[in-house]
């Protein structure tokens, strides 16, 4: 007797994975009630019995059981714009859009050109840097130093990953070259560099740099620092780029040897793009860690977004309402970080096309 | 260059992988025009050999002159004899991240300072040529191990080479591919370009070679026309190797 195939209903997809024997009943119904409960409850703290703007104030922590976003309410431009003078922080609030939709725009593939992705970033750059700083068109001038929250945040990881992302090309090419000495002593410099904590390396370009530079070549604190993170991403991202560049048959540079095509072709139509194609979850994680890790730029004294969460609730205001100003900072990392794995898997879908 | 240099000269050239003696003083002297198939056991160094002429191989001793040009550490003239010499792989290395068409179009757009135009129009002419032109916008993934092969023959032809070389082209197809890699192979020699083709596929050899080279740890031990090669092989080694591959 054939077997016709027939397909499965919803119902019964349910019913044949979570409800199939006495133990899975029990265990879906178990974890399914553990499961609801948490989420009422948090439900309940989050929206239910909420308060929420800054005027209900005093209803805050008085056995209302609910989240004080009236925190938020008052302090939210605290969070994303820092130390920045209160009048002028509409500009941080461009510069900080700016810098997000030339981040969009440059995820858009028909911005990847070599001639259009930096006029892009250029462009976009200029208009946060001239906004933020100041001192043309009228604008008052505002110093680095009290740059900070989202926009400073952004400006850091955007300036570590466009400086450090051809430093790491060109990293992984040194890596792999086949004089030993080149390559040697590249591979040195990755490992020392990658074995330095990264704090360390912060503060070494902030604290001990202008010792040792020539005062011309000193520049703002804030610019050492994303150098010096730039440097450390891109030891990190030359090994991943290398990876990729392993998993590559011998016969891909061959065959384009073969061809005629000299080094610099090889690299760029051939092994580059083939290499970032394999290379492309490590390189998303490794541009999720980035992100996240601007944070450590508050030990050498400068408010990007966490730091300034921590200032909103540290008045005496304020300070039993640490758990709603981290609940929101942490939804704003997580708008960032989701989008840029959302972005990754687009694009792991759109290279699967190409892929054997 | 004229007419009268031989398409490939090759002297007493010596190759070592590490202290391993893998080509033992070579003589070899293709005609232009002339068609070669070497054949030997695995090891015997003849990828190696037809490797060295396009240097994907340095080699260490003797010397290699490819169409008048010496083959030296001369980075133009490497890249001067790479643009003369087509190389048809075992495993095709087509670039997958590229549909068909831009695997043709690519190097002689960059090498020759072709126009976007021209390249395509000389591609579709060469895809026509090995009978896939309606499979131009897919990628090599998509295709066929046999299909993949004859994409890898019109890349190679797209850059207008004076001499092919076939290492192994059908080692890796499925047997009913074979056939139609080597209908295409066949039809270039008739067209009267020069070729060296490492192969096994002694049909092939005996209907269109002009001479069958038979390489045995890395020497040449013998060569000879296909129907002397086959019918009245002198060497031993040549026989018992004839034996293997033919006597099933």
């Amino acid at each position: 007797m054939a077997k016709t195939y027939h397909k499965p209903t919803f119902i019964e997809r349910i019913r044949a994975n979570y409800f199939s024997t006495w133990l899975d009943t029990t265990l879906t119904l178990g974890f399914g009630a553990l499961v609801l409960w948490v989420l009422l409850g948090l439900f309940d703290w989050a929206f239910l019995n909420a308060v929420w703007s800054e005027a209900e104030r005093e209803q805050c922590g008085h056995g209302s059981g609910g989240a004080c976003w009236a925190v938020i309410d008052a302090r939210w431009r605290l969070i994303f714009f820092g130390l920045y003078p209160f009048e002028e922080q509409w500009r941080s609030a461009i510069a900080c859009i700016a810098m997000v939709v030339t981040g969009a725009l440059s995820c858009v593939p028909w911005f990847w050109s070599a001639r259009r992705l930096p006029v892009l970033w250029l462009v976009g750059f200029a208009i946060f840097y001239v906004l933020m700083r100041g001192g043309l068109f009228g604008l008052t001038p505002v110093s680095e130093q009290n740059w900070g929250g989202l926009s400073l945040t952004l400006f850091i990881f955007a300036s570590v990953t466009l400086i450090g992302m051809p430093m790491a090309i060109v990293f992984a090419l040194l890596r792999r070259s086949h004089l030993p000495m080149i390559a040697g002593t590249m591979g040195v410099i990755i490992d020392t560099i990658r074995s330095l904590p990264l704090l360390s390396i912060m503060f070494t370009f902030a604290i001990v740099l202008p010792f040792v530079l020539p005062g011309w070549a000193v520049g703002d604190k804030l610019y050492r620092v994303i150098v010096g993170y730039a440097l450390f991403f891109a030891c990190y991202q030359a090994e991943i780029i290398r990876g990729g560049m392993q998993a590559l048959p011998a016969g891909q540079e061959e065959a384009a040897q073969a061809l005629g095509m000299g080094y610099w072709h090889r690299i760029g139509y051939i092994v580059l793009p083939q290499a970032f194609r394999n290379a492309l979850p490590p390189t998303i994680n490794q541009l999720v860690i980035t992100f996240k890790e601007t944070s450590l730029v508050v030990i050498i004294g400068f408010f990007e977004v966490l730091a300034s969460g921590n200032a909103a609730y540290g008045t005496a205001e304020w300070n039993f309402a640490h758990i709603e100003v981290y609940c929101f900072v942490a939804l704003i990392y997580f708008t960032f970080v989701f989008a840029l794995s959302r972005y990754g898997a687009y694009l792991e879908r759109r290279l699967a096309v190409a892929a054997r | 260059m004229t007419t009268q240099t031989p398409a490939i000269r090759i002297s007493d050239m010596d190759k070592y992988f590490g202290t391993f003696h893998v080509l033992r003083k070579i003589n070899l002297e293709v005609a232009r025009g002339e068609r070669i198939v070497i054949c030997g056991p695995s090891g015997s160094g003849k990828s190696t050999l037809i490797r060295c002429i396009n240097r994907l191989e340095e080699y260490e001793g003797g010397s290699i002159n490819v169409l008048g040009t010496e083959l030296d550490d001369n980075i133009d003239n490497i890249d001067a004899i790479r643009r003369e010499t087509g190389m048809v792989f075992q495993h095709f290395n087509l670039f997958p991240h590229m549909t068909i068409l831009d695997n043709c179009t690519l190097a002689p757009m960059l090498v020759r300072k072709q126009s976007r135009a021209e390249a395509e129009e000389v591609a579709m002419q060469y895809l026509t040529r090995v009978k896939i032109p309606e499979q131009a916008d897919k990628y090599p993934g998509q295709l066929s191990g046999g299909q993949q092969q004859r994409v890898a023959i019109a890349r190679a032809l797209c850059m207008k080479p004076e001499i092919m070389l076939f290492d192994e082209p059908t080692s890796a197809l499925d047997p009913e591919m074979i056939s139609e890699v080597l209908d295409v192979m066949v039809g270039l020699a008739n067209d009267g370009m020069t070729m060296i083709c490492v192969t096994h596929e002694m049909g092939f050899a005996r209907q269109v070679a002009d001479r069958v080279i038979f390489m045995s740890d890395g020497e040449i031990v013998e060569q000879a026309p296909p129907t002397e090669f086959f019918e009245t092989p002198k060497h031993a080694r040549t026989q018992a190797f004839l034996g293997q591959i033919l006597g099933h």
